[in-house]
């Protein structure tokens, strides 16, 4: 669940990138209209100066004046529900707004603002009628992660991505969203058919994820009883043998698994990483160039073939997929992983220049804090 | 052909296993080839050519009479580090009888309200010194050998065995948290706390310690491993849902000491003018070996995850941390390793000595192999590690002949440091069975240890309990009994050979052997915060005579043809030529 402080967090956020057009919009309407009474404009032209300052106290206490004067001006009350919202007051800010509305139903920025407020106050349910009248995406999928309309969220959300593409609490969003929508398919996938292969092997997932390795072998064993050509099925239950170092299991499962799938990458790099965890860089090395044609500059693949390729002696291999991993990685820890691996071969071969230089920068990057 | 022992285990075209020729680098290969080679001449030239397989070795798990030992740790929800760490076993033959006795390093009572005080006027918290029997039962001589009260302030954890002045007994060093000890063994079944005169009392968190003689004056100096900058007042606990004993990164790292033998019964703190102190980590582990052939032993100390230190002796009274160049203060993939016991020997057969490092999960127990000119690789993976020891913690370590068949076996006392690390990891448990592996040619296979009982192992001593001929093993656990692991033996042959050194030390720590093409350098030190049986053994497989060779430390070369097989031998360092 998303916490409410974080919606508002977001709230004030979204208020400020809209702040400069809303008091823009707001000055153009003049404290000097000649439908308003002196003593009403001299308020208002108060509350406009407060605001400028952002002196929000003040502002609302001459707003109050202006609507207690002229309570028939809609937007009078849309001002002073804004002074709110710029003075965290959500919930103060409600009736102003709604009784903005009452005066004017097509006001539009009534319509956002109460929409803002009341998600910022946790009616995520009745501020989405608001948030969809004004096309506020971003706010309007914030409010569906809220009411549980994952679908939406995820829909809205990328919406106002499109527009935004670097907004980070978007972004969060978007992941939130995303998950839920996730979790909701799994949620009736398991309702549907609770011993279907399928179950058993979401099951079998989530318990690998909190590292209950007994329980997931035991999930995924079933689902393969069930179904044993699923594709994914045997990498999957590898992965749990994997994760508990049973590496003569983790070996059947994937080689399983490439049998049923020959063009798939990832069984093929887990094969070979797993043979080379028991001992047989040769049978590794094949696989993990089978790996390597299959999904060609992947990181881990070629780290893995250059460790099996050192362990068999082709030093030239092994040289060619290190040097690549650092092209690939830069500054990551595995780049510093490739680092030493290269200056342990180079300093097998005598080339102590070369060594010393790889390890260099396997020092620099231990030392470097953004590596963490 | 002895060649024909190089297949090994692979795996075929569509992923079945079957036998093939080893896949080694081409060095590899021809270093191993040649080592059998070599092992088959000696071998030939004997009664019998090596043809037989290897014996199974089968130990059978028993709790000797008279051994009735506890390990106190005293474990309390506060997590003080020192609770997890003991503690140390060693096998001497304190009163040369001939028979193996057992030395138990105890640890303390620790109580919230007296943290400092840890109790160890109480028998229930003495080391314990028990004599062997005839019969093979033991009997507990601490109170007439002098050894009772260790001292209130001093949380015990390890032990060192040697005979420092040479008097043809063996000494005893316990190391502390607090002050660490040293016992002049008497010759009369009695021992005299030396420490104050001696000067080795070091202070701090000490852990394993080895006697050995690094400037090849015929008198054994000491080696005092140190592990954290820590206190009771300073501990502190780690985790947010689960209380954890906290890593050791937690705590500043701290140097080692090494002081040096005058041979007055006194020593020198040499630790700064000989280059130790300039290293600091959290060292647990500590074994010695000459390993580029220098004729100086050097220092391998395994640091808890800080990088690894390779002491390099320069003979003029000095050392060089080496690690890094080296290659042994990381794993392959350049990462710290959890180092906590290490055995140095040479694992296979090449005459040059290895490096194994016991350690926490998700890294393999490591075998850095000594490849020649100074240099080592991390064979973990390739000796057959990675799948016997992912998930496991390592601690005491033996690479011991156990199956007589003529390669050193490996066997590791395990258990994970935190007692509730299956809440955080449910592939870990804190009581693990031992691991036992049989060499097969360099590679190791798991083999049946004769106990699936899991312990919370921590020391470990290997030796020949029972003169037999056939290694046993000791291990202590946390809060229980010494294991006793007694090999039940088999039909290949053996030879246990004790130095008498002369010009060198007189145990002859420090010399190198070579029967029938394999090679032990003698120490008793290794494994963690524990002291072996300073004798040599080798297995003969079916050879029933041996040629051995010794290069003693005094640098003098002695052979000795036509031995025969199956029994324990002196050598005596002769005189130089």
């Amino acid at each position: 669940m998303i916490r409410t402080s974080m919606i508002r967090t977001l709230v004030i956020r979204l208020m400020m990138i809209r702040a400069l057009s809303v008091l823009f919009v707001f000055a153009q309407a003049s404290p000097g209209s000649p439908d308003r009474s002196p003593e009403a404009a001299q308020h208002l032209q108060a509350a406009v100066e407060a605001e400028r300052r952002q002196d929000f106290e003040n502002a609302i206490a001459e707003f109050r004046k202006v609507t207690g004067l002229e309570p028939a001006d809609p937007t009078d009350f849309v001002r002073l529900g804004n002074a709110y919202m710029e003075n965290h007051q959500y919930g103060e800010a409600l009736p102003a707004l709604k009784k903005a509305l009452e005066l004017n139903p097509t006001l539009q920025k009534a319509e956002q603002l109460l929409g803002y407020a009341l998600l910022a106050q946790g009616y995520a349910g009745e501020a989405i009628p608001h948030l969809e009248k004004v096309g506020q995406v971003g706010a309007l999928g914030i409010a569906q992660i809220q009411t549980g309309q994952a679908s939406a969220a995820v829909s809205n959300l990328q919406a106002a991505l499109a527009k935004t593409p670097d907004d980070l609490d978007l972004l969060f969003y978007l992941s939130q969203a995303s998950e839920m929508l996730a979790q909701q398919s799994l949620d009736a996938l398991t309702a549907a058919d609770p011993n279907s292969s399928r179950s058993h092997q979401v099951r079998a997932h989530s318990y690998y994820l909190s590292h209950q390795f007994p329980e997931a072998e035991k999930e995924y064993e079933q689902a393969l009883m069930l179904r044993p050509d699923v594709p994914g099925l045997h990498l999957e239950l590898g992965e749990v043998y994997a994760a508990s170092s049973q590496w003569a299991k983790a070996d059947e499962e994937f080689l399983a698994e490439t049998r049923l799938q020959p063009g798939n990458g990832e069984a093929a790099y887990r094969l070979g990483d797993a043979r080379l965890q028991e001992g047989e860089p040769a049978e590794a090395l094949k696989e993990l160039e089978r790996s390597d044609l299959l999904r060609p500059d992947m990181s881990e693949t070629l780290y893995s073939l250059g460790k099996a390729a050192a362990l068999v002696g082709d030093a030239t291999a092994a040289q060619r997929a290190l040097t690549r991993v650092i092209a690939l990685e830069r500054e990551s820890p595995l780049a510093a992983q490739a680092h030493y691996t290269l200056a342990r071969l180079y300093r097998q071969q005598g080339k102590r220049q070369e060594a010393e230089r790889e390890m260099q920068q396997f020092h620099r990057l231990q030392d470097n804090p953004r590596r963490q | 052909m002895a060649t024909e022992a190089i297949w090994k285990s692979a795996r075929s075209a569509n992923g079945t296993r079957r036998h093939a020729l080893a896949i080694m680098t081409p060095a590899h290969r021809k270093r191993v080839r040649t080592a059998i080679r070599v092992a088959a001449l000696y071998l030939c030239a004997a009664t019998v050519c090596l043809s037989a397989p290897s014996s199974a070795p089968v130990f059978r798990l028993t709790l000797p009479k008279g051994l009735d030992f506890t390990l106190q740790n005293s474990p309390t929800s506060l997590k003080y580090l020192i609770e997890t760490m003991p503690g140390g076993v060693a096998l001497l033959d304190y009163n040369n009888d001939g028979l193996l006795d057992i030395f138990l390093v105890n640890g303390g009572r620790i109580s919230a309200g007296r943290p400092t005080n840890f109790d160890r006027q109480d028998p229930r918290y003495w080391n314990r010194l028990y004599r062997q029997n005839r019969d093979g039962t033991f009997t507990d001589v601490t109170k007439e050998a002098g050894l009772g009260n260790a001292g209130d302030e001093n949380y015990g954890m390890g032990v060192a065995v040697g005979d420092y002045d040479n008097d043809g007994y063996p000494d005893i060093y316990v190391t502390n948290f607090g002050k660490n000890i040293l016992y002049h063994n008497n010759g009369d079944g009695t021992f005299t706390d030396v420490t104050a005169k001696a000067g080795v009392s070091a202070g701090g968190w000490s852990a394993s310690a080895g006697f050995f003689d690094y400037d090849n004056d015929g008198k054994l100096d000491l080696f005092v491993t140190r592990y954290l900058d820590w206190d009771m007042k300073r501990n502190k606990t780690c985790g947010a849902a689960v209380r954890q004993y906290c890593p050791p990164g937690e705590f500043p790292p701290v140097s080692s000491i090494l002081y040096h033998n005058r041979g007055d019964g006194t020593f020198e703190d040499v630790s700064a003018k000989s280059g130790i102190v300039e290293k600091k980590g959290h060292g647990l582990g500590v074994a010695f070996a000459d390993y580029d052939g220098d004729g100086f032993a050097d220092i391998f100390v395994a640091n808890d995850v800080v990088e690894q230190f390779l002491f390099h002796n320069n003979g003029d009274g000095t050392f060089t941390e080496q690690g890094l160049d080296a290659g042994v203060a990381l794993t392959a993939d350049g990462k710290q390793l959890s180092g906590m016991g290490v055995v140095f020997q040479d694992y296979d057969n090449d005459g040059r000595p290895d490096i194994v490092v016991t350690e926490l999960p998700h890294q393999p127990q490591t075998v850095f192999h000594n490849e020649g000119h100074g240099m080592f690789s991390d064979q973990s993976l390739h000796t057959g590690l990675g799948i016997l020891s992912g998930t496991t913690s390592g601690w005491g370590v033996g690479l011991e002949d156990f199956d007589n068949d003529g390669w050193k076996d490996l066997f590791i006392v395990q258990g994970h440091v935190m007692d509730n690390v299956e809440k955080l990891d449910s592939a870990l448990h804190y009581l693990e069975p031992p691991l036992l592996a049989l060499n097969h040619n360099g590679r190791f296979e798991p083999a049946d240890v004769g106990s699936t009982t899991p312990i919370a192992g921590r020391g470990a001593a290997f030796g020949d309990l029972n003169n037999d001929g056939w290694i046993d093993v000791i291990a202590t656990t946390l809060g229980g009994r010494p294991k006793v692991f007694v090999n039940n033996g088999g039909k290949l042959h053996w030879l246990t050979i004790t130095l008498r050194g002369t010009h060198s030390n007189r145990d002859g720590f420090g010399a190198r052997l070579q029967v029938n093409g394999q090679t032990r350098f003698a120490t008793a030190a290794g494994s963690y915060l524990s002291s072996n049986d300073k004798r040599l053994h080798f297995g003969l497989g079916s050879a029933e005579t041996a040629k051995i060779e010794v290069v003693w430390p005094s640098g003098i070369h002695q052979t000795v043809n036509n031995i025969h097989c199956d029994q324990f031998i002196e050598i005596r360092e002769p005189d130089k030529p």
